[in-house]
């Protein structure tokens, strides 16, 4: 429902806009750097296409208001989930997993658009909840909104795809305010679960676990990875070694190097400073959004902004981590930044809800 | 719908915390990346540039081995090999399942030499199997797309033309161990096959020449893309050795089935013609991968296959020694020749009876005729009055006791005792009696066959000790340049022509006139000389008594042979271990080798090759022993 009459005054955020479209852009430049000329040549090109869409998108959720979108969540969330529901009984696997739905040439993964979904309807749950205490209910809903999406993707197989709800709850649990005594119970219930599994299963059944989770690597394929990942990475030095002269990913010692390690590539290719443009645009975006919640005119644009916010935030921290080996490979791309449409234009998609929640602050509508 | 005031002070709060969470997270990951390209960013920058950078080795065509006519005796094949690059597997045991279910391999082996190259750095091939069958090249080929981390190398395989025949000079090839890498400085890399005896340990520098290396840059399919740098390789030198292919054949048949060694040397360079150690073994074992079975037969022979007899067995010379004490003695003035010893057959001394190996006694004998006959008698009176010290002089003059420098590792310095040697390294006082048995070569004193060679030559040049060697020449196989052999001579016994003249007419009336020990070998045509000698290696009473192994117990035979008379142009040394007398086992092997050196007919005899009845029905054959005489 567009606004006959637009609110003013209209505030587009610049700042997180500009970082946005910096990263895409780094992104379709490195993805050329990689892809040109091989196997994957005219990647680039597609990337720019997704990137486009994702900013019609993008444009799309900032007119659109908000808060409608909010009011049918349940809604949304629900048609969201079913492409997932379809893929694990109908779905097509491709590279071992049942996460793609093919639309013509493109493939596009459902669960990109559930978390969106996932995080329209948690905003809406706390749009009424302002106790400072969470209680019992919302956090039994908070658990079912997150764990339906989270196990559905889980059963796909996609372990690292399903770990990007995680902070989806993790975010709802904490600015929603669980009380710490709460938080520790949760984590002493994990620990415990975790620790019995470890010594009551036998190791080729913690194997069979782990194939189930990751079956595109075994142990030593992603040793691998990181290992040539981390060479990619530490033989860029300061400056890196040039545009389109990293050794290491032009002679594709990097694996999947467009999509999920090409931070690796920018690290190789422009450095440290590369690494520290982008990680600096990330934070630069995530600490705007932050800012821009606080101040949002209601609380569940409040909890919208912080819901996307924390997604992004996980996928960079747990993306960029992976490159040098301080978090096992787990197939969590960097956002805006690596091959792949479903990613980048979801991404855009959730840039478009921060922006729109900025756009409407003074609205009275 | 919006209400009036809602609750922010705690999100908000939490909104901040969130905040400085953010900001630290990105901060500690910026440290990180830091620490990874700042900090080890030159550990991984290297890293990197091995990661494409592959380095190929050229191996360089080892040098063939000829003999000095030029009749080839080693040269190469080509032969493939398996190689595991560890970096390319996705699984290493998934690739090393393959390789052995594809090749039938031994899975310990394999297993034991992939535990070896972990050693490495993940970059250097592990060799996995040599001489692979096309076929086999073929199976692996098929499966190249699946599985990158193998390699097939072509490389030259040594071929010892002869198999068995001259083993012991040639040595062979095996694969450098780690400890030899590490001793090279690195020079030989995993798999190198380097020369591990005979000439192709010591002359292992000339016949390999030196590696070339190509480095290409590879992608992560080992798959080239560009050639970095290009170094070929130096190809080895061929070696043509002093060995006569003709006589060295000749003397490995008189050997088939005898168990001692024979050297031929040219006395007036030192140039080795010949040179046997039997029984042998075929150096192609090694290069075709040696199996458990064969190494086990060969280490637990009692012959010892692998050792060198003519180098590295010591034994004692028995009545050869006769006569270094005749020209040592002559040479320095410690004795008359013309003065007379009677033999009795027996004699006298520190109350003990020592025998002369004829019983009924020589009679009045002077040097030349004691040489001749070979009398003990003569040599126990010589003996005693020059003493232990003085018979070691002479021994050492001879070059006894120490190495002869001959081109061929571990080589045995034998022993010459002396008081000294009681007293230092035996410890146990030097009883004057033992005196009279090493003037006859007997006792505590210990020579190779090499030695005595090189002694020989010494007596018949009348006083030059040369440096006994296999290197004639080697050659440069892309320009055809030759280089000769330039050995120095070692030391020069004191010339004395007199004495010189005596103890040739001596040993040549050993082999030409009636009564001398080895008048039965003699070859008509050719003027030579000799001296025979038969080691106890019990008493005769324990061989009649022992009854275990009377094989063992028997003698063995020494015979050194020189031709011709004046200006020798070859010394013979034939050693048979446990053979019996020198006249009647090792004797005849020289015959045989000085007439086909001289190229002249002789007919075999029973029990040597080319013996046939016809030949030995036809001709009169000479008697084995000459009549009564046996030493």
């Amino acid at each position: 429902m567009i606004s006959r009459v637009l609110p003013v005054p209209r505030r587009l955020d610049l700042v997180i806009l500009s970082c946005a479209l910096a990263l895409a852009i780094l992104g379709i430049l490195f993805v050329s750097s990689t892809t040109e000329g091989g196997r994957f040549d005219g990647l680039a090109t597609r990337q720019a296409i997704w990137v486009l869409v994702g900013l019609g998108g993008l444009v799309a959720a900032v007119l659109f208001d908000y808060r409608v979108l909010l009011k049918f969540s349940f809604f949304i969330y629900c048609v969201s989930l079913a492409p997932l529901v379809y893929l694990l009984f109908f779905g097509e696997r491709i590279a071992n997993v049942k996460s793609w739905i093919r639309v013509g040439g493109f493939q596009f993964q459902p669960a990109e658009l559930a978390k969106i979904a996932t995080a329209l309807l948690l905003a809406y749950l706390f749009e009424n909840e302002d106790d400072a205490r969470m209680k019992g209910g919302t956090f039994l809903k908070v658990g079912v909104i997150v764990a339906v999406p989270f196990l559905l993707v889980f059963l796909q197989p996609d372990a690292g795809l399903a770990a990007t709800f995680l902070p989806l709850a993790a975010m709802a649990l904490f600015f929603g305010g669980l009380p710490g005594r709460a938080w520790i119970a949760i984590l002493v219930a994990v620990a415990l679960l975790a620790g019995v599994g470890w010594f009551v299963l036998a190791d080729y059944q913690k194997q069979r676990i782990g194939t189930f989770l990751n079956p595109e690597s075994d142990v030593l394929g992603s040793g691998y990875q990181v290992r040539q990942s981390k060479i990619a990475v530490g033989s860029g030095g300061f400056t890196g070694k040039g545009f389109r002269a990293g050794t290491q990913s032009q002679l594709r010692f990097l694996p999947v190097q467009h999509t999920d390690f090409i931070l690796a590539v920018i690290a190789e290719e422009w450095g440290f400073l590369g690494v520290c443009l982008v990680l600096a645009l990330f934070a630069t975006l995530l600490l705007r959004a932050l800012t821009l919640a606080r101040v949002a005119r209601d609380r569940g644009g409040v909890f919208l902004i912080l819901a996307i916010a924390s997604m992004l935030f996980f996928s960079v921290v747990v993306n960029a981590s992976m490159m040098i080996g301080l978090l096992p490979t787990t197939g969590i791309p960097l956002p805006l930044v690596s091959y792949g449409g479903s990613s980048v234009a979801t991404s855009f998609l959730g840039i478009g809800l921060i922006l729109a929640v900025e756009y409407r602050r003074f609205a009275n509508a | 719908m919006l209400r009036v005031r809602e609750n922010r002070r705690e999100l908000s709060s939490r909104i901040e915390v969130a905040r400085i969470v953010v900001g630290g997270v990105f901060a500690v990951l910026a440290f990180a990346y830091w620490y990874v390209q700042i900090a080890r960013g030159e550990h991984y920058f290297e890293l990197s540039e091995n990661n494409r950078i592959r380095s190929i080795k050229l191996t360089a065509p080892r040098g063939y081995v000829l003999d000095r006519n030029g009749s080839v005796l080693v040269e190469n094949e080509p032969a493939y090999s398996l190689q595991l690059y560890r970096r390319e597997a996705k699984s290493v045991s998934a690739s090393i399942k393959f390789a052995v279910e594809l090749l039938g391999l031994p899975p310990e082996t394999v297993q034991a030499r992939l535990t070896r190259g972990r050693r490495y750095p993940d970059f250097v091939p592990i060799p996995l199997a040599e001489n692979l069958s096309l076929e086999e090249v073929a199976a692996i080929e098929a499966r190249a797309p699946e599985h990158p981390e193998f390699a097939i190398v072509v490389s030259q395989r040594r071929l010892y033309k002869r198999g068995g025949s001259a083993a012991h000079i040639l040595g062979y090839l095996a694969e450098a161990t780690p400890d030899q890498i590490r001793r090279s400085g690195n020079v030989y890399t995993l798999g190198d096959w380097i020369g591990q005896k005979g000439i192709e340990s010591s002359y292992e520098k000339l016949l390999g020449g030196a590696n070339g290396e190509r480095r290409v840059i590879v992608d992560s399919h080992a798959r080239e893309i560009a050639e970095e740098s290009r170094a070929e390789s130096r190809p080895g030198q061929n070696l043509f050795l002093t060995i006569d292919r003709g006589l060295q054949q000749l003397a490995e048949e008189l050997f088939a089935d005898r168990v001692g060694s024979a050297v031929a040397l040219d006395p007036r360079t030192g140039e080795i013609l010949a040179l046997v150690s039997s029984p042998s073994y075929d150096p192609n074992w090694f290069t075709r991968r040696v199996t458990s079975e064969e190494w086990t037969s060969l280490l637990s022979d009692p012959n010892h296959p692998l050792q060198n007899r003519a180098i590295q067995n010591t034994y004692s010379p028995g009545s050869v020694f006769k006569v270094f004490l005749a020209y040592g003695a002559l040479a320095r003035g410690w004795v008359d020749p013309e003065a007379q010893v009677f033999c009795p057959g027996h004699a006298v001394f520190y109350g003990r009876a020592f025998r002369c190996h004829r019983k009924g006694g020589h009679g009045w004998v002077n040097l030349r005729n004691a040489i001749k006959v070979s009398c003990d008698v003569y040599f126990y009176n010589l003996g005693r009055r020059l003493g232990v010290d003085r018979i070691a002089e002479i021994a050492r003059d001879f070059g006894f006791g120490e190495p002869t420098g001959v081109d061929l590792a571990h080589e045995k310095p034998g022993l010459v005792p002396s008081e000294e040697w009681a007293r230092t390294k035996r410890k146990a006082r030097w009883y004057p009696s033992e005196t009279i048995s090493v003037s006859i070569g007997q006792g505590p004193v210990l020579v190779t066959p090499m030695q005595v060679a090189r002694a020989i030559s010494a007596v018949v040049t009348g006083g030059k000790l040369p440096t006994p060697h296999l290197f004639f020449a080697s050659q440069d196989p892309r320009t055809g340049v030759r280089l000769r052999y330039r050995g120095e001579e070692r030391h020069s016994l004191a010339i004395d022509r007199a004495g010189l003249a005596i103890v040739k007419n001596g040993m040549w009336a050993v082999v030409n006139e009636p009564g001398g020990t080895a008048f039965g070998s003699r070859v008509p045509g050719i003027e030579a000389g000799g001296k025979t000698g038969t080691v106890q290696v019990a008493r005769r009473d324990a061989v009649a008594r022992a009854g275990v192994d009377p094989r063992r117990l028997e003698d063995h035979a020494w015979f050194a042979a020189f031709a011709p008379i004046e200006d020798p142009k070859i010394v013979i040394v034939v050693f048979v271990e446990h053979g019996g007398h020198g006249s009647s086992a090792a004797a005849p092997v020289a015959r045989r080798l000085l007439a086909k050196y001289f190229g002249v007919d002789v007919e075999p005899r029973p029990g040597e090759p080319g013996f046939s009845r016809a030949s030995a029905r036809t001709a009169a054959a000479p008697p084995a022993t000459s009549a009564g005489v046996t030493e």
